[in-house]
């Protein structure tokens, strides 16, 4: 049984003004406004509030603002006019060159994607050869080559550069601050 | 017994491609193509000058017209200006003195097959020497299967005998790319033994350093081209298909 001298241990409210239990126990401290104005003060405090709630449905009633995609707005000071090159008219032969390169060009293309498409599809032969082939030996042998990888993707690959790696190459230092703007909507 | 007896024997052989680390050369019509985009597109027709290009043209308009006046202000505070043209020429200089990795490297030149570092605009892919009944051959490694594991299993286990169970690559999936289907020679040719089925699965080489490996057998990394140097034409027939230049 505790002694009944100890004062109980309950947190009393506006106690962060009384750090002493033993202090002399007065009222919290009054703030500034007397007690005659409550009511008045309430109705202010409701009008303003209902205020406020209608300008925030306003707000969200309105269509968002698009974010605008910098890259596609060119800054203003790209349109002078010394800015523009002067260049020399290009002569009949160099448009004659040019169309006739991008003819080749287009039949270049054109090689490439059937080249590209033919080794596909004798990709794909060889494979369901071999699948053929599987299935007479066995059933589930067959059945666990279809299955679907599940390791494989997401796969990851740097390209190639245009020179290997240098050994023992120490880039310049440098930091990289980011200036991009970020919106909000 | 129950379980039936196979007459062809099963092997799991991995193909093992190097992917390239440098870019290929250019065909003559894609340099030709690239010099025209270069042109119109990117530094001449469509573009307007840049802020650097127009602080280089006004600068040498200054120095035209102080040229034609007899006043040198700038000379006579003796002040030093940074041109444009300054920078480009201090720019152009760092440039120069740095040195890339060379594209054809000393394996290219010696022609070591062995070597990882050749041939860096194509794959490489792995062969080893196995003995095949009384013959040693140049092949994909292989080994038998065993019952009760996948094929893709067998075709990795394959490369774990010949570059040790280290070795970092991505096989491409559960299904075989290939397969190469053989006769035994009529001296042991029976009913129940009457050939076997080679399957081929593909991997990518992950890690580029095999100094751990490479210790069991002959091996060699070559390129598609290359591989005729090395493979029997039927069996060389059957792997051609599901390479892609």
């Amino acid at each position: 049984s505790c002694s009944s001298w100890l004062p109980q241990r309950v947190p009393l409210r506006c106690s962060h003004w009384q750090s002493s239990l033993l202090e002399v126990r007065t009222s919290p401290p009054v703030r500034a406004q007397p007690k005659k104005k409550k009511k008045v003060d309430v109705k202010k405090e409701q009008a303003q509030k209902e205020r406020m709630k209608k300008k925030l449905k306003k707000l969200e009633k309105a269509a968002p603002e698009l974010i605008p995609i910098e890259d596609f707005i060119a800054p203003l000071k790209y349109s002078e006019s010394n800015r523009v090159r002067s260049l020399p008219a290009l002569s009949p032969e160099e448009s004659e060159r040019r169309v006739l390169l991008l003819k080749k060009w287009c039949l270049f293309k054109q090689k490439q994607d059937e080249a590209e498409k033919k080794a596909i599809k004798a990709l794909v032969e060889s494979q369901q050869e071999a699948l053929k082939e599987l299935r007479l030996e066995g059933e589930e042998l067959y059945q666990a080559a279809i299955r679907r990888d599940e390791g494989l993707f997401p796969f990851e690959r740097d390209g190639p550069s245009y020179t290997p790696p240098l050994p023992g190459y120490d880039p310049p230092e440098g930091k990289c601050i980011d200036v991009t703007k970020v919106y909000t909507q | 017994s129950a379980a039936a007896r196979r007459p062809w024997r099963l092997f799991g052989a991995m193909c093992l491609l190097r992917l390239p680390r440098i870019t290929q050369p250019l065909e003559k019509e894609e340099e030709e193509v690239a010099a025209l985009m270069q042109q119109v597109e990117g530094e001449l027709e469509k573009s307007h000058y840049s802020d650097h290009e127009i602080r280089k043209l006004e600068e040498e308009e200054q120095l035209k017209r102080r040229r034609e006046s007899l006043y040198d202000e700038d000379e006579a505070r003796g002040k030093t200006v940074i041109m444009a043209q300054d920078l480009e020429e201090k720019w152009e200089q760092k440039f120069l003195q740095f040195k890339a990795a060379p594209r054809i490297t000393d394996a290219d030149k010696s022609n070591d097959r062995t070597s990882l570092n050749r041939k860096l605009d194509s794959n490489l892919m792995l062969l080893v020497k196995q003995k095949i009944g009384n013959q040693e051959l140049w092949l994909l490694p292989q080994v038998e299967w065993q019952p009760g594991e996948t094929l893709r299993s067998t075709a990795e286990r394959a490369m774990a005998t010949f570059l040790g169970d280290h070795i970092q690559a991505k096989v491409l999936g559960n299904a075989p790319y290939g397969i190469y289907k053989y006769k035994f020679p009529r001296a042991i040719r029976t009913e129940n033994n009457v050939g076997a089925k080679v399957f081929f699965f593909k991997a990518f080489l992950q890690s580029s350093d095999l100094s751990q490996a490479e210790l069991k057998a002959d091996y060699l990394w070559v390129t598609k081209k290359e591989l005729g140097d090395y493979l029997k034409s039927e069996y060389l027939k059957k792997v051609n298909r599901f390479l892609l230049d």
